[in-house]
């Protein structure tokens, strides 16, 4: 293979602009307006003009074949930390000035790997190190471009990171003995940051009103808690226990805000029926618990027992991993709580596309929304269910007969290691501070080690 | 423990990451001069890139270029250069470095109450910081960039997030102060974090920049405001770091961020068009990417000097081993190893070598689209410049343009094409001079003026003295002792001789089983020069310099990036063949 080709192959997905697309023949699992067999969907422009049987084809337009396959929107994750540099700013318990949409990484093939499970948009998250962490950034997983800002999902609301429980706390509280120590603790930075951010919109209200003379300080801190305070951020809150989540529901009632979604939410089971009540929805996993001592009291039935309390429930990954297999994830729900197809698949499609904002545009097969499309071979909740072509825009991102083995977008000059498994085998040895900082580090050493968890750790 | 004692050695000197100077010396000499008139004989002139003048002399006076031409008259208080047939060109500008700036000592990271919310200069926060207040004529890295031919350097202060502000200086040896052209140029951003206490990741840093850039404004309109008439108004608190940043944010200074890969330079433009402050991108190594958006809204581009190395093809790696193992078993049995390479491998190492063909290409895909660029020289090696320069050549770039980048652009993108940049009457007398064209393989750099002080350098002697009485004293089993600040290192190196080659071996106590051969032994008179590989989870050279005297030597280890570190050792014994 010359050069050229090399960089053909890497840029392909992008020069294959090939917006209209014609899906022939499929099995069209709409999740709103049911199951369409043998029906085609028209893709002009990169939105959904037609579902249909015997669709002719415009001149210009590429044709899929389907015939005996399984067509469904695009699968969305609601918990995500893929195409990101930067998780955690774990330094302070309330950072909701930062914005992990300042980190977008459309060089990681780890967006390829979720195309190649169906996944088409994702909520990229930051980390639970804090009480209040960063806001967070929707994106769909236009892999092959190196702009970050195309991978940006353009007009989703804005959303942020909460955290309860043990992690703030560790990290925090134990970590550097300020508040929080305790789950106490977390409810009062809550308070307090939305207390001040009260106090500050006051300050500037004064001042455009002519009421005070001197401007008043910029925080942007302060400015992103307002901006909750005045409803125009929707709140992600990675949180276990049941206390801690009607905690947090009572403080936002007392601050008037109610966009909120619950993350993780393992005994949302315990209080459905005051989630429905609040408007709240849940992102869980299937059946994934037990990783620390406030994940123990879980259950696999915790999915359809909010879904049929009527919670807007989705399964979310919160790994590269799982993010690959998450139609497996939303099956599981059939065999822990008898959820229909279509109130399975929802938890990977209309609802988490409800819980970001965006189920205007996505998370269903319908005419105007998004060719956001997953084709499958075998149905999509089937264990023999196969991913064969994913859709995003109308563009294909993901084929499983054309696509070249190796997809990277861009190697690192001084890149070392052939594989990813090399790479990462080698930094998890990377003997330098390894071994040294043992030795010499010392007591900063289990610091060190809390601060390295704390920004790899994100469930 | 460990089995291999440069590792140890290596990430020592990680940890406590101290620079010391090489001690490779500098072969310039600038002694007293009785006349500051210069009259240069005969030599071919560029006066910029892209002319050529022949048989012209060159007068310098009192620091300046005050006649060219074919027909000068001598002053009668000239020293006369032998110039004839030089190159003269005009001295080179550094846009953008740390020359002449001290590595600062590792000190013990400051214990933080809240690491929250830590002091200002814990957190990196010191853009009242100026280059003028640190630089240091007679620093190591000042006598290196100008034995590469730089008269000019625009430095800045080393630090993390917000590390201070950038001054031009001159690149002689007057004192500190006289060196000094412009104080406090530009500011400089860059995406470093002093990890642990906040801001600590890139995050932090964009979000707490755009909250001192809007605080930074804040306060500087009200302290105009307040000059005008402080009635109803509160007095305004001084803030050092607030008023130092104020003229960026009224485009009365220029931002220098440092943006390397791809997503550093999204993130600077990005954050410029939020803003709307002045950019200087510095440091570029692959910007490419965004070569039209640079180019639409004329932003100043500084590209790193600092290349990807090509793999070196011939070189055994791991996969190839079994290959090697097997050289003498017969044709067949090769054959069929061969098929079993690894297409995985292969396939990558095509990527790779196309990824560094890129870079390589970066310079002359920013000539062929118009945008005026220079060079930064943060993290290049002096040493490296030119034939850095020859490779970006041989990928595209063409000599004029990185002439240019060496000595016109600079001068714009500082504000300085009036007093430097061209050879011309009545700038500066910076000027670099050499044998070859500058371009050429084989030049070599005989004077460098630097406001019109001469500065000589003499070719290093490779032929003479290499005689074997001479260098047969290397041969024995020699102890070393290394100084790493906080520890010794001790070994031995054994230097052999065998049918005119030299092997050498070195062994450190520590792991005294253990011996390291040594790779590109180049002897030259009673000075040696080797280097060891050691695997620290990456390859990292150790380069030796040696110098012998009758029976010890003394001279100094290079590692990597870490710096390097003085050697001695004395003479044990004869080696064991």
């Amino acid at each position: 293979m010359n050069r050229l080709t090399i960089v053909l192959a890497v840029i392909m997905p992008v020069l294959l602009n090939a917006q209209n697309v014609l899906i022939k023949n499929g099995t069209v699992l709409t999740i709103t307006k049911g199951v369409k067999e043998n029906s085609d969907i028209l893709v002009t422009n990169g939105k959904i003009a037609r579902i249909d049987k015997n669709i002719s084809a415009p001149n210009g337009t590429s044709i899929i074949d389907a015939t005996g396959m399984f067509v469904m929107p695009g699968i969305i994750d609601a918990h995500s930390h893929i195409a990101l540099d930067v998780v955690n700013e774990a330094t302070n318990p309330v950072t909701a000035e930062v914005n992990v949409g300042d980190a977008l990484d459309p060089l990681d093939v780890s967006i390829y790997r979720a195309l190649a499970g169906g996944v088409t948009a994702t909520h990229a998250m930051h980390g639970s190190a804090n009480a209040v962490g960063g806001q967070c950034e929707t994106i769909k997983l236009r892999y092959g471009t190196v702009n970050p800002d195309e991978l940006r999902m353009e007009g989703a609301p804005r959303t942020i990171k909460f955290a309860l429980g043990e992690n703030p706390i560790r990290v925090h509280g134990e970590g550097n003995k300020i508040m929080p120590n305790t789950r106490m603790g977390v409810e009062q930075v809550f308070r307090n940051a939305f207390s001040e951010a009260q106090l500050y919109m006051k300050d500037w209200d004064d001042y455009k009103k002519g009421l005070r003379k001197s401007s008043p300080e910029y925080n942007l801190r302060n400015e992103t808690m307002a901006d909750i305070l005045k409803g125009n951020i929707i709140i992600h809150c990675h949180s276990y226990r049941a206390d801690e989540i009607l905690m947090l529901m009572r403080v936002l009632k007392d601050y008037n805000i109610n966009r909120i979604c619950f993350q993780h939410v393992n005994e949302g089971f315990k209080v459905a029926p005051e989630l429905a009540a609040f408007g709240a929805g849940a992102s869980v996993f299937a059946d994934w618990w037990a990783y620390k001592f406030e994940v123990y009291y879980s259950t696999a039935y915790n999915a359809a027992i909010l879904t049929r309390n009527g919670v807007v429930t989705s399964i979310n990954s919160d790994s590269e991993e799982l993010i690959r297999h998450l139609y497996h994830e939303a099956a599981k729900t059939q065999r822990y709580g008898d959820l229909t197809d279509d109130e399975a698949l929802a938890l990977i499609t209309i609802n988490p596309a409800k819980q970001l904002g965006i189920d205007k545009r996505v998370g269903s097969l319908e005419v105007g929304k998004d060719a956001d499309i997953a084709i499958f071979k075998g149905h999509p909740l089937s264990v023999y269910a196969v991913p064969q072509k994913t859709l995003v825009d109308g563009q294909v991102r993901f084929d499983i007969e054309k696509d070249p083995d190796d997809t990277r977008i861009d190697i690192n000059p001084n890149e070392k290691y052939s594989t990813f498994y090399e790479t990462e085998r080698n930094y998890e040895n990377s003997g330098c501070l390894r071994g040294i900082s043992e030795m010499l580090m010392q007591e900063s050493y289990a610091k060190f080690m809390r601060f390295k968890y704390s920004q790899n750790h994100t469930h | 423990m460990y089995t291999n004692p440069f590792r140890v050695l290596s990430c020592l000197i990680f940890l406590v990451s101290i620079s010391s100077a090489s001690l490779s010396g500098q072969n310039s000499d600038s002694p007293k001069q009785l006349s500051r008139t210069f009259y240069l004989k005969n030599c071919f002139v560029i006066p910029q890139p892209g002319s050529l003048l022949s048989g012209q002399n060159v007068i310098i006076k009192d620091g300046f270029i005050s006649e060219i031409g074919t027909a000068v008259k001598i002053p009668f208080d000239a020293q006369i250069v032998l110039a004839d047939s030089l190159y003269v060109y005009a001295g080179f500008i550094d846009a953008h470095s740390n020359t002449g700036i001290a590595k600062p000592e590792n000190k013990d990271r400051a214990k933080v109450q809240d690491p929250g919310n830590p002091p200002n200069d814990v957190a990196g926060i010191t853009p009242q910081i100026s280059g003028s207040d640190l630089f240091k004529s007679l620093d190591k890295s000042v006598a290196d960039m100008r034995s590469a031919g730089f008269a000019i350097a625009q430095v800045a202060p080393r630090g993390l997030m917000l590390p201070g502000q950038n001054s031009i200086f001159l690149l002689g040896e007057g004192a500190n102060d006289k060196m000094l052209l412009k104080s406090n140029t530009s500011q400089n951003f860059q995406l470093e974090a002093n990890r642990g206490v906040y801001p600590s990741t890139s995050i932090a840093i964009l979000a707490k920049f755009r909250d001192l850039y809007k605080n930074a404004n804040i306060t500087g309109l009200h302290e105009e405001k307040f000059k005008l008439n402080p009635a109803g108004l509160s007095r305004p608190d001084y803030n050092k770091e607030l008023m130092s940043m104020y003229p960026v944010t009224i485009k009365k200074m220029p931002l220098y961020f440092v943006a390397s890969r791809t997503k550093d330079v999204h993130k600077a433009l990005s954050l410029k068009d939020e803003l709307g402050f002045d950019m200087v991108l510095t440091e570029v190594k692959q910007g490419w990417h965004y070569l039209d958006r640079i180019k639409k809204s004329s932003i100043p581009v500084l590209l790193s000097l600092e290349l990807p190395e090509e793999d070196k093809k011939d070189t055994k790696k791991e996969g190839d081993a079994p290959e090697k193992k097997d050289s003498t078993a017969t044709k067949d049995v090769k054959k069929v190893v061969k098929e079993e390479k690894n297409p995985e491998k292969d396939g990558f190492d095509q990527k790779k070598e196309a990824s560094i063909k890129q870079y390589l290409e970066q310079a002359g895909l920013f000539e062929k689209q118009g945008v005026k660029f220079g060079f930064s020289y943060m993290t290049v090696k002096p040493a490296d410049i030119r034939k850095n320069l020859r490779k970006l050549i041989q990928n595209g770039l063409s000599e004029n343009y990185a002439l240019a980048a060496l000595t016109t652009h600079p001068a714009q993108i500082l504000g300085i094409s009036h007093l430097a940049g061209t050879v011309e009457k009545g700038k500066i007398a910076n000027l670099v001079i050499t044998d070859k064209p500058y371009f050429d393989e084989k030049a070599t750099i005989k004077y460098v003026f630097v406001d019109g002080q001469k500065y000589e350098f003499t070719e290093k002697t490779k032929k003479t003295e290499n005689k074997p009485s001479e260098s047969g004293k290397m041969v024995g089993s020699w102890s070393y002792t290394v100084e790493i600040p906080g520890s010794t290192q001790k070994g031995k190196i054994i230097i052999k001789k065998a049918s005119g080659e030299y092997k050498v071996t070195v062994v450190d106590d520590s792991a005294p089983s253990e011996e390291d051969s040594a790779s590109d032994v180049i002897v030259d008179g009673k000075k040696i020069t080797f280097n060891i590989t050691t695997d620290m989870g990456a390859p990292v050279k150790v380069d030796f310099d040696l110098n012998f005297e009758d029976k010890s030597y003394t001279g100094s280890i290079s590692v990597g990036q870490f710096g390097s570190f003085p050697i001695k050792g004395d003479y044990e014994g004869d080696p064991k063949y």
